[in-house]
């Protein structure tokens, strides 16, 4: 195996940033939006504020995916990109890592600031766990909207994969509220990382990432690039 | 690359910088300022009142529209990415820097004036009653007087993002005629309303919209003029008038201000402060810009000294400034020799460890 | 002498088609024609040239190295263009000039201004507002600008108005006179390819049915019209059409003998003429075999 084509993966991200960055700036725009509705400091500010960030989210890495992977296809570049430089595996990085950071920069923004709300306001802070968790799960609907993205082609799937990973946040709440360890605690001022939320993040985390180091695997197994 | 050097926009930024270090050691003696500010001296005067809230109404946008301005001509110069480069390190790195050391020395001379202090502010007795309680309330960290840079960061982003959305290559050729420029700050008429007048300074971590509105204004009117210098032309020879009608409102201001005075509980100023406010604004700024252009466009060994060392000073006078105030808060003179002795003392600190720090070190190609 | 490309055993199984047993190769320097009706293979063998798809069997070298396996190295000196490869609609020409231009070293920026003079295209043009012909010409330019030892052409002037169609041909016989570059290029249009190719092969079916030199091809093949009953059913003999007493026949492997062996069965032979290679190529696959 050859070693990586370093600078190409560079471009590649840089190439796919630069197609995604119209609707890159309309979302920085609106999540500039939001965090100034936050920072109105009104009950109906800061729900529509946090609602706008969270979509802004979702929005940002579900078109990020679809421009630079599923639009890729369906518009023939995929031919035009392979014919450049580059293995499988380098293709594959620099989407992967375009993608990440795509999703991680608007991703850690909320993570960080809902920690500082909680941490430095009168909520309490036995809230930290369970938002983990619901973050940790945000992380894993994205890996498998990502890995979808990849390995299958048809656009029909990956939206349905898309929405309906997001969407099971909803059982996926209702399940960590029947869990005593993790919902019993959310009102306490103590951080109690319970044995259950330790699997459950973990799993959540570990997931993640064996789904994009297969869908790499899978990737560079591939038979046909166009 | 060689950046063409704009002498007046440096003369103007260091005397927009002492007009900071002038306003800042003012709110001391200032009445009106009593009950909200730490370093509220014994000894007031409406004199002070008088003189801080006139520069309080265009230094923070004339620093706006200069960086405004060599933005976009840092843009023109190196891409896009070039600028946020140079923005990186020259704004973004000293906030990130500064901010704790900033944060930690006001803390702490706030709490050494409480605990010291014979002749404490209104604001210095609560922090004195804090630190008796077992769980004082606390406050959630803000960006003290670095909002600038932290407001500039997002100007930064927001110029990107709204030329990536509106991308579009028309510049208007000609100028802009006189009416437009008359009427322009009604355009801040609804940032300034939807906070307390005067208008306080922004330095919650989370962006607020009037600031986004108000300060943003300037900054983009600053890559406008950049871009198209020409849209001023018709009001070069109005600029004196300009500055003597923004004097006549600042009166009306000033009496409104007595008719309706601030009150902590206010979300909102009355609507004839914040027209008239939004008109002070926009017109002194023109006027000094103007006339900046005019006469400040000369390279005087000090004002180029000034120039230099304006930025340094502007990033540390204000916990010096509190030492130094918090020091003469027990002292029994008037406050024009208290304010003389502040300022003073103030910049002398500030260019000696500019000097010492900064100008003769690397540093100096950071904050220099 | 090197090849610039050797394929040996080729075989890619697709549910409708079947691309079997190819072995080509291209000496060092050559252009080669591929030619076929639609759904020969000339796309897929010019993919799995290009890495672009895997055969399932078979050994594929390009350049002197193994594909897919130094792809990289490969595609960096390779050019290739094919009529489903798309470039970004939303992006101008410029910018993938400059995309290109950043990937391989040897790009040629003044050839690059000269093409898009020659090809008369605007860079600073989104490629969303090309034509069907701007679109292959400014995939042509990318691949041309970038001077690669290898350029693989899927179709290059199909759907090209005359004039882009002689603009393309044009270019492209100039860069052919570089004789260290080699050209594989695909066509169903045998008038692009015999005005070209040094080689030429044909793909019928997913099977590679002749592959030789032009001028051995043309030197082969002859249409003679002639008089008489008898219809020679002889190996050479690829096709044979009677109306009345006129005889057409097109001979493959022609020798000067075969007139007299015609006349010797009582035929008249009116004419011996060479052939279009079109005509080669119609014969061919309708013979169905071997050319």
């Amino acid at each position: 195996m050859n070693s990586l084509n370093v600078p190409v993966i560079k471009r590649l991200i840089a190439k796919d940033w630069l197609l995604f960055q119209k609707q890159m700036a309309a979302y920085v725009l609106t999540g500039i939006l939001s965090l100034c509705l936050l920072g109105m400091a009104r009950p109906w500010s800061f729900y529509i504020g946090s609602l706008l960030l969270i979509i802004v989210l979702v929005a940002t890495s579900c078109f990020a995916i679809s421009t630079s992977l599923i639009n890729e296809r369906k518009e023939h570049n995929l031919a035009f990109v392979m014919s450049l430089p580059i293995a499988p595996l380098d293709y594959y990085l620099a989407k992967l890592i375009g993608n990440l950071v795509t999703f991680a920069v608007p991703f850690l923004v909320i993570l960080i600031g809902t920690l500082a709300a909680i941490l430095l306001t009168p909520l309490p802070d036995g809230l930290v766990v369970y938002s983990l968790l619901i973050f940790g799960h945000i992380l894993l609907a994205y890996c498998v909207a990502l890995s979808v993205a990849m390995a299958v082609e048809s656009e029909g799937w990956n939206i349905f994969v898309m929405i309906a990973s997001m969407v099971m946040i909803n059982p996926f709440m209702m399940g960590l509220s029947q869990i005593e360890s993790i919902h019993g605690v959310i009102r306490g001022e103590a951080i109690i990382f319970s044995s259950a939320a330790i699997v459950i993040l973990t799993t959540q985390v570990v997931v993640s990432l064996l789904l994009l180091v297969g869908t790499g695997w899978v990737h560079c197994r591939k038979v046909a690039f166009y | 690359m060689a950046i063409e050097r704009l002498h007046y926009l440096d003369n103007l930024r260091a005397l927009a910088m002492l007009a900071g270090v002038l306003f800042h050691a003012a709110l001391a003696y200032s009445p009106l300022m009593q009950p909200f500010w730490p370093l509220a001296d014994r000894s007031t005067s409406a004199v002070a009142d008088v003189f801080a809230w006139f520069l309080h109404f265009f230094r923070m946008p004339l620093f706006f529209m200069i960086a405004g301005y060599f933005s976009a001509m840092l843009i023109e110069q190196r891409g896009m990415g070039g600028m946020f480069a140079n923005r990186v390190q020259r704004v973004l790195l000293p906030f990130v820097v500064l901010w704790l050391p900033v944060i930690l020395s006001l803390t702490w001379s706030t709490e050494w004036a409480a605990a010291n202090v014979e002749h404490p502010s209104a604001v210095l007795k609560i922090v004195r009653e804090w630190s008796t309680m077992a769980d004082p309330p606390q406050l959630p960290p803000g960006t003290s007087h670095l909002w600038f840079l932290y407001y500039l960061m997002w100007f930064y982003i927001l110029q990107w993002a709204l030329g990536s959305v509106f991308a579009t290559r028309k510049r208007l050729q000609s100028q802009l005629p006189l009416w437009t420029w008359l009427i322009a700050p009604l355009l801040l008429v609804p940032s300034l309303l939807s906070v307390t007048a005067p208008h306080p300074a922004p330095e919650s971590f989370l962006p607020q919209f009037w600031a986004i509105g108000f300060f943003g204004f300037f900054f983009a009117l600053g890559t406008t003029l950049r871009r198209q210098p020409q849209l001023l032309d018709a009001l070069r020879r109005w600029s004196p008038g300009l500055a003597i009608s923004s004097m006549l409102l600042y009166i009306a201001w000033l009496y409104g201000l007595r008719r309706l005075p601030p009150d902590p509980g206010d979300l909102a100023a009355p609507w004839q402060l914040a027209v008239l406010g939004a008109f002070i604004s926009l017109w002194m700024t023109l006027h000094l810009w103007i006339a900046g252009q005019r006469f400040l466009n000369v390279q005087h060994p000090w004002l180029r000294y000034l120039a230099a060392g304006s930025y340094w000073t502007y990033l540390v006078h204000l916990p010096v400034l509190f030492v130094i105030q918090y020091g003469l808060m027990d002292q029994a003179f008037g406050w024009l020799t208290k304010l003389a002795i502040s300022v003073a003392a103030t910049l002398a600190i500030c260019f000696f460890s500019y000097e010492v720090l900064v100008r003769r070190t690397q540093l100096r190609r950071w904050l220099g | 002498m090197t090849v610039a490309f050797a394929l040996t055993g080729i075989h890619k199984q697709y549910p409708q088609f079947t691309l079997s047993d190819i072995s080509l190769s291209l000496p060092h320097g050559q252009i080669m024609g591929l030619v076929g009706v639609n759904g020969a293979g000339k796309t897929t063998l010019l993919r799995i040239l290009t890495g672009l798809v895997r055969a399932d069997r078979g050994d594929v070298r390009v350049l002197g190295l193994r594909m897919p396996e130094d792809q990289v190295a490969v595609k960096a000196d390779t050019g290739f263009a094919s009529e489903d490869m798309r470039l970004y609609k939303s992006q101008t020409l410029r910018w993938h000039m400059d995309l290109i231009a950043a990937i391989y070293p040897g790009w040629d920026e003044n050839y690059a201004r000269d093409l898009l003079r020659r090809f008369d295209l605007k860079s600073d043009q989104s490629i969303g507002g090309f034509s069907h012909g701007q679109r292959v010409k400014a995939l042509l330019l990318l691949c041309f600008a970038r001077r690669p030892r290898l350029l693989l052409l899927d179709e290059p002037t199909t759907g090209l108005d005359p004039v882009a169609r002689s603009e393309v041909l044009e270019v492209l016989s100039d860069v052919l006179r570089d004789e260290t570059r080699s050209v594989l290029f695909s066509s169903h249009n045998t008038h692009d390819v015999e005005q070209l190719a040094d080689s030429i092969s044909f793909l019928h079916q997913g099977r590679l049915i002749a592959s030789q030199d032009k001028e051995r091809f043309l030197d082969d093949w002859r249409r003679i019209v002639c008089f008489g009953d008898y219809t020679p059913e002889w190996p050479e003999i690829a096709a044979a059409r009677r109306n009345g007493s006129v005889l057409e026949l097109k001979v493959r492997d022609f020798c000067g003998e075969l007139p007299a062996r015609l006349a010797a069965h009582g035929l008249t032979v009116q004419s011996v003429d060479p052939m279009r290679l079109e005509d080669i190529f119609v014969t061919t696959v309708r013979a169905g075999a071997p050319a």
